[in-house]
């Protein structure tokens, strides 16, 4: 039963404040109210709230852009969409829902205090590797010296209540991790930030994979840490554009641009729009998730191997992260890929979102909570007792119910150095 | 679409009542009884173009639940409204007279399904795909299938009486409903219908569906099974000429046929309709037709033959037969979404439904398509031609002064043409507020007079739903004190 | 006076759907003239009640001492094949309509126990026929209806088309309220195309398994030991089906013995298995949960807060019970 509730009864109903909405009228006017997207959007899904849904927000930020002013409410309706854009893709009109959404972050972000300052330190620290991996060094040693639940204890109090719900729903995080070596110029492979940080065997697995088509791997420089993906998310568009900079300098040359993470896929995508240089469009052109690189390489992967003591090959649920299948279309590479090695299921839920949403997870844990149930119920359905998810977010959501969520890639890897031995 | 749709401000007066019945409310629902700016707004409308603000909103999660809502509106003697998934077309769940709006979307659980009574028991908010769905591994599906269907709810397909393309062969809506809990305007709870053969006394079930909520609320319904076909074939026949199209329509009934789908697009549809699915439907043809056959293998690819005939004999340009289920899924996928698709031409859309014997299809839809010249606007033509069941589209955008007039004249004839073919009012959207005031058009004065007789009895008070189907005045009876406020008709 | 055509002598005007438009306008003239001289004949004092074939006169009790007898006009008006809806008087009999529409190889499958009963007969006690699993409810066959309502008004109800949701559901609140709330005079049913092929098959398999094996089969009959089972359709289809029954102890038969006409035992789909080993002589409808008796069945009690809006219904549309007193279908 969907007696999750995005907001409750939002608080402060009573104040309102002057809010500039630069979204066209057009763009506004665009929605039908038709419905269509209601059931791919996963909030909508756990609560059965119209404001919690893609048509009712469309609503809402029009009549804010009508008004030229919101309030509270408005803000907490806002806040409680996941940007998973599931209702992008299902609207028949073309609803440029995620547009819409961004402006309204940057809005909200630039004009009002929206952005908590907690949130804002622990963005800007995605931004600094050193910091991230000594913070991270730091979060494993306390996870497992039981410091985790101090700072559980300690998220009760207010000011701490948000850090100790983003610690609680983390993996176990390595504490030292060897690192990656280069093999080449043909491809660039992204490592990004968190996913550098805390699960770098993922890079190790995607590079293995990569070199087993013949083709070397170049890496980035530690300073290309952070896509700038959730600043964007969270309406801070301008720090994308710095790490955009930032990213493009140390990625040189012509080769393309190879993404293990649907998320950071998605945003380095877009760096042509957000930057509006031409240097920067042709930075994105070059981007692409690394599914559809190898997709277009199918024949150059080593073969399959044969079936190892006539086993059952394994059953693989593929979960698309959304910034894969909604935003980048570009979930059916995934399965290109692990067709070729198993035998792959597809989830019964056409895509929906499973909770993640960056820090969406943290931020609002009880309706990504039943967002998730949805997913899980979705992957029982199938009978797969492997889960492959492309994207870190969605792994350590999943994985934080015990389900075993890998890496398309890793799941490959595995098999192939397997067939070695 | 409006603007900033109902953000109303109530009077003074209004806000003391509403604020007493809004005390009682949470007392039952706690937050889940709204009354901000924000959510009744968003409660305001459907999926027609009609609007007006209700008094609270409320997220039941149990029949109980309703019960109590219905019994709390008694007493404040404030009407009350049951909503689904709000994509009428007619308005049926438009508040009017500043009502509770009691949204079903929180109750949503599929209860029992009973293979052996080839029936489900569902919650009223359970979406209508969600429930095919959960029953496709067993072999079963719920046979009406609105094109709106991955949203619609259970709930508002029984309050609507709703078809859909593959009602042709298998009935509406009320043909698989076979019982009903209801909670009753007095705020009673009860079972309409049954599980067994033949309930005994009056169909009051049968009432019940399409009566669009002036009756009471379902709270559960025992909707019947029906077996997947273990053959589907779906062709897709183009046509230079729409009239080419209609008349093969009626050339494969004619034949002895009964697809279980027989469904037309016209060439503005095909357009959008592409552009959006990308189905390959032939973007250069006046019209298409997709006609679907299911059943057992035999009869279903001997009627691919009649099909075949039909279509060299009324010069269909070609004959795609889709190859697989995920291309049928395309195809599919292409029609059920045509209406939303054509926000890509207009912001704004008018939809209407009437119905015409199949033999004057030709006939009417030129009568549209002249209709909506004279008023300078576009009509985009998708129907279920099989069962003759028109659904011209009216694309504007509303922020065009003076549009709203043109679109409404327009559609006034457009439903004086059907009637005047020998047709009805409505397939399938239901009467709602949209057309309220046509009933005239189809029924005598007495008529009307006796299915109000027959409303009233279920709500003496006139609180379920009020100012829905029958138009005012058809009665002098007490019940009508309410009227439609101005700006109703937004 | 008798307005029920016998054998086929139908009134002139029949067939003339097809014809001029002049020939459309008297032809609905005609048919609105035989409704109206039945409303008058009805009126609106005297209690009265409608004699069709008398076929299921017993339905609900019988009419109280008194009552004036009056008859439905009879004749197939309007029959349209491509459109699949024919127009009838309510006091046609169903051999009328079968004869009518089988000259075009269309069917209304009402099939009740005795064919010389009237459509409005049929539909007024609302029993559906043998192949109901297949074709669904009576009700589901029909489109619109004119009825004579208490106050010797003609009511018009549903519409003329195949499809249809204007207004209130008055036609489907008709069938089964044995003319207590209004006396039907003219129907609009939906037709069906007559299935290429047909077979019964007896034998004494299990019903149910036999149900669950097939694909809409259009009839399971079944008595305890023995079933019979109808199947329609496209022969080739018709005869595969008939194949995969035979492991189970089917083999082709001419059809059912005579289905029991006075009781009708309603109960769930699944409740009938129970019933294996009860005595008696019965024939139950598997899938459906009907059994039909021999002997006179008690009626289900309805609900106090149905009957409460049952009673209030009669109460509104019929104020002076005057319509068929004496009959109640609860
Ligand atoms: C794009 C699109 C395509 C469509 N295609 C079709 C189609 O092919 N066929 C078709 O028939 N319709 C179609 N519709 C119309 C609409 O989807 C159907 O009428 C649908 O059944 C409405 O369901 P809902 O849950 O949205 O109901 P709502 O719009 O929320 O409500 C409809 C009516 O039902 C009443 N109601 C809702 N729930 C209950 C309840 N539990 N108890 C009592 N009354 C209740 C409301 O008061 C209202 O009068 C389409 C609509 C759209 C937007
Ligand atoms: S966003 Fe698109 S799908 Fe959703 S209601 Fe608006 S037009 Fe329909
Ligand atoms: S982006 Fe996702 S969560 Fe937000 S409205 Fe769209 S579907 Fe819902």
């Amino acid at each position: 039963m969907s007696t999750a509730s995005p907001v409750g009864e939002p608080s402060g109903t009573a104040g309102t404040f002057p809010l500039q909405l630069d979204i066209d009228s057009d763009t506004l006017a665009s929605c039908v109210a038709c419905g269509m997207c209601l059931p791919h959007c996963p909030t909508y899904r756990v609560t059965g709230e119209e404001s919690a849904s893609p048509r009712g927000r469309i609503a809402l930020m029009r009549d804010v852009a009508e008004r030229g002013e919101a309030d509270e409410a408005f803000v907490e309706f806002m806040d409680a969409c996941i940007q998973c854009r599931g209702c992008e893709t299902a609207c028949p009109a073309g609803v440029r829902y995620g547009h819409m959404m961004e402006v309204t972050r940057e809005a909200l972000a630039s004009q009002t205090g929206y952005q908590p300052r907690l949130r804002r330190l622990a963005y800007r620290a995605l931004g600094m590797p050193r910091l991230l991996g000594f913070g991270s060094r730091l979060l494993g040693l306390s996870q497992r010296l039981g410091l985790m639940r101090l700072i559980g204890l300690l998220g009760r109090a207010r000011p701490f209540r948000q850090l100790g719900a983003m610690t609680a729903s983390l993996p176990r995080v390595p504490v030292r991790q060897s690192p990656l070596i280069a093999s080449g110029d043909d491809v660039w492979l992204f490592t990004g930030c968190v996913m550098d940080a805390w699960m770098r065997d993922t890079h190790r697995a995607v590079q293995a994979v990569i070199e087993s088509t013949g083709a070397g791997v170049a890496l980035p420089p530690p300073r290309a840490s952070c896509c700038g993906s959730l600043h964007l998310h969270a309406g801070l568009a301008s720090d994308t554009r710095r790490l955009a900079r930032k990213v493009m300098a140390a990625l040189p040359g012509e080769a393309p641009i190879l993404i293990d993470s649907a998320g950071c896929g998605a945003t380095m995508k877009e760096y042509g729009h957000l930057l509006g240089t031409e240097e920067a469009r042709r930075f994105a052109e070059r981007v692409q998730d690394v599914h559809e690189w190898l997709a277009e390489r199918v024949d150059n992967l080593p073969s399959a191997a044969p079936g190892a003591n006539g086993s059952a090959p394994l059953q693989i649920a593929v979960q698309d992260p959304c910034h894969l299948r909604h935003v980048q279309q570009a979930h059916l590479p995934v399965r290109a890929v692990l067709s070729r090695y198993f035998d792959v299921v597809e989830l019964d839920d056409d895509g929906l979102c499973c909770g993640a949403g960056g820090a969406y997870s943290q931020q609002h844990p009880e309706v990504a909570g039943a967002v998730r149930e949805r997913k899980v119920a979705a992957i029982e359905r199938t009978g797969a007792n492997v889960v492959a998810s492309a994207n870190p977010g969605c792994t350590l959501h999943l994985r934080a119910v015990g389900l075993d969520v890998r890496h398309p890639l890793e799941i490959v890897a595995e098999h192939l150095s397997a067939r070695e031995a | 679409m409006p603007v900033g749709y109902g953000r109303v401000v109530a009077s003074e007066i209004e806000g003391a009542a509403d604020a007493a019945l809004l005390a009682d409310l949470r007392g039952v629902l706690g937050d889940r009884a709204r009354d901000n700016d924000f959510e009744r707004g968003l409660y305001s409308r459907d999926g027609s173009i009609e609007g007006s603000s209700p008094a609270i909103v409320c997220l039941p999660t149990s029949a109980a639940d309703v019960a109590q809502i219905v019994r709390i509106c008694r007493q404040h003697r404030r009407p009350f409204l049951a909503r689904g998934s709000g994509t009428g077309l007619a308005g049926g769940a438009v508040p009017v007279g500043r009502p509770v709006v009691v949204a079903t979307s929180k109750m949503d659980r599929i209860i029992e399904v009973d293979i052996a009574n080839r029936i489900a028991w569902v919650e009223p908010g359970v979406l209508n795909l969600d429930l095919s769905r959960a029953l496709s591994p067993l072999g079963f599906h719920f046979a009406p299938d609105p094109s709106s269907q991955q949203v619609c709810s259970i709930g508002g397909n029984i309050a609507n009486n709703s078809g859909g393309p593959h009602c042709l062969a298998y009935g509406v809506t009320t043909a698989h409903v076979a019982a009903l809990e209801v909670v009753l305007p007095s705020g009673e709870i009860t079972v309409f219908g049954g599980v067994d053969a033949e309930p005994p006394g009056f169909d009051l079930r049968g009432l019940f569906v399409g009566s669009e909520g002036t009756m009471g609320i379902a709270t559960k319904a025992a909707v019947r099974l029906t077996p997947n076909a273990p053959t589907v074939r779906t062709l897709l026949l183009d046509f230079d000429d729409v009239s080419e199209g209609s008349a093969a329509v009626s050339a494969i009934i004619a034949a002895g046929l009964v697809p279980s789908a027989l469904e037309m697009m016209d060439q503005r549809a095909i357009e959008i309709v592409e552009a959006f699915a990308h189905a390959g439907y032939p973007t250069g043809a006046a019209a298409v037709l997709l006609v679907e056959l299911d059943g057992l293998g035999g009869g279903v690819e001997a009627g691919v033959e009649i099909v075949r005939e039909v279509a060299e004999r009324h010069h269909a340009g070609h004959v795609r037969v889709a190859a697989d289920d995920a291309e049928r899924a395309l195809l599919w996928k292409g029609r059920k979404n045509a209406f939303g698709a054509v926000a890509r031409i207009k912001p704004d859309y008018y939809l209407h439904d009437t119905v015409v014997p199949r033999s004057r299809l030709t006939e009417v839809l030129e009568k549209v398509y002249r209709i909506a010249d004279a008023y300078d606007l576009i009509a985009v033509n998708v129907f279920h031609a099989g069962d003759g069941n028109l659904h011209p589209i009216l694309a504007f955008d509303r922020r065009e002064p003076g549009v709203d007039e043109r679109v409404k004249a327009a559609g006034r004839d457009i439903v004086a043409a059907s009637i005047e073919a020998g047709g009805v009012l409505s397939g399938e959207h239901g009467i709602g507020l949209e057309k309220r005031d046509y009933m005239g058009m189809l029924f005598s004065t007495h008529d009307m007079y006796t299915q109000d007789l027959v409303r009233e009895t279920f709500d003496p008070d006139g609180l379920a739903n009020p100012l829905k189907i029958i138009p005012t005045g058809s009665r002098c009876s007490d019940s009508f004190h309410q009227h439609v406020p101005e700006g109703a008709w937004v | 006076m008798n307005r029920r055509s016998s054998g086929g002598s139908e009134p002139q005007w029949e067939g003339a759907s097809t014809g001029s438009p002049d020939a459309g306008a008297s032809l609905a003239a005609n048919i609105a003239a035989e409704v109206t001289a039945f409303a008058h004949e009805v009126g609106s004092c005297d209690p009265v009640t409608v004699v069709g074939a008398q076929a299921h006169w017993d339905v609900g009790g019988t009419p109280l001492a008194g009552t004036r007898e009056v008859r439905a006009p009879a004749g197939v008006w309007e029959h349209e094949p491509s459109e699949m809806t024919v127009r009838c008087g309510a006091g046609t009999t169903v051999a009328d309509l079968s004869a009518h529409l089988a000259q075009t190889g269309q069917m209304v499958p009402l099939d009740p126990a005795d064919d010389a009963a009237t459509v409005g007969g049929v539909l007024a006690c609302g029993f559906s026929g043998h192949r109901r699993l297949r074709y669904g409810h009576v009700r589901d066959l029909v489109l619109q209806t004119r009825h004579v309502d208490a106050s010797g008004k003609v009511v018009t109800a549903g519409g003329p088309t195949v499809k249809n949701v204007s207004g209130y559901d008055l036609a489907r609140l008709l069938v089964g309220s044995l003319g207590t709330l209004g006396l039907l005079a003219e129907v609009i049913l939906r037709t069906l195309p007559v299935p290429a092929a047909s077979q019964w098959l007896t034998g004494d398999g299990d019903p149910f398994a036999a149900f669950d094996l097939l694909y809409r089969p259009s009839s399971i009959l079944w008595n305890g030991s023995h079933a019979w089972i109808l199947l329609e359709g496209d022969p080739a289809d018709v005869a595969a089906e008939a194949s995969k029954l035979e492991p189970a102890g089917f083999a082709p038969c001419d059809g059912p013995p005579p289905i029991p006409a006075v009781g009708r035992e309603s109960m769930r789909p699944s409740d009938l298995r129970a019933l294996a080993g009860t005595g008696g002589e019965w024939l139950a409808e598997v899938g459906i949960g009907l059994v039909h008796r021999h002997e006179a069945v008690q009626a289900a009690p309805v609900a106090p807060a149905n009957a409460l809006l049952m009673d209030q219904l009669k109460q509104r549309l019929d104020p002076d019970n005057r319509l068929n007193p004496g009959r109640r279908p609860w």
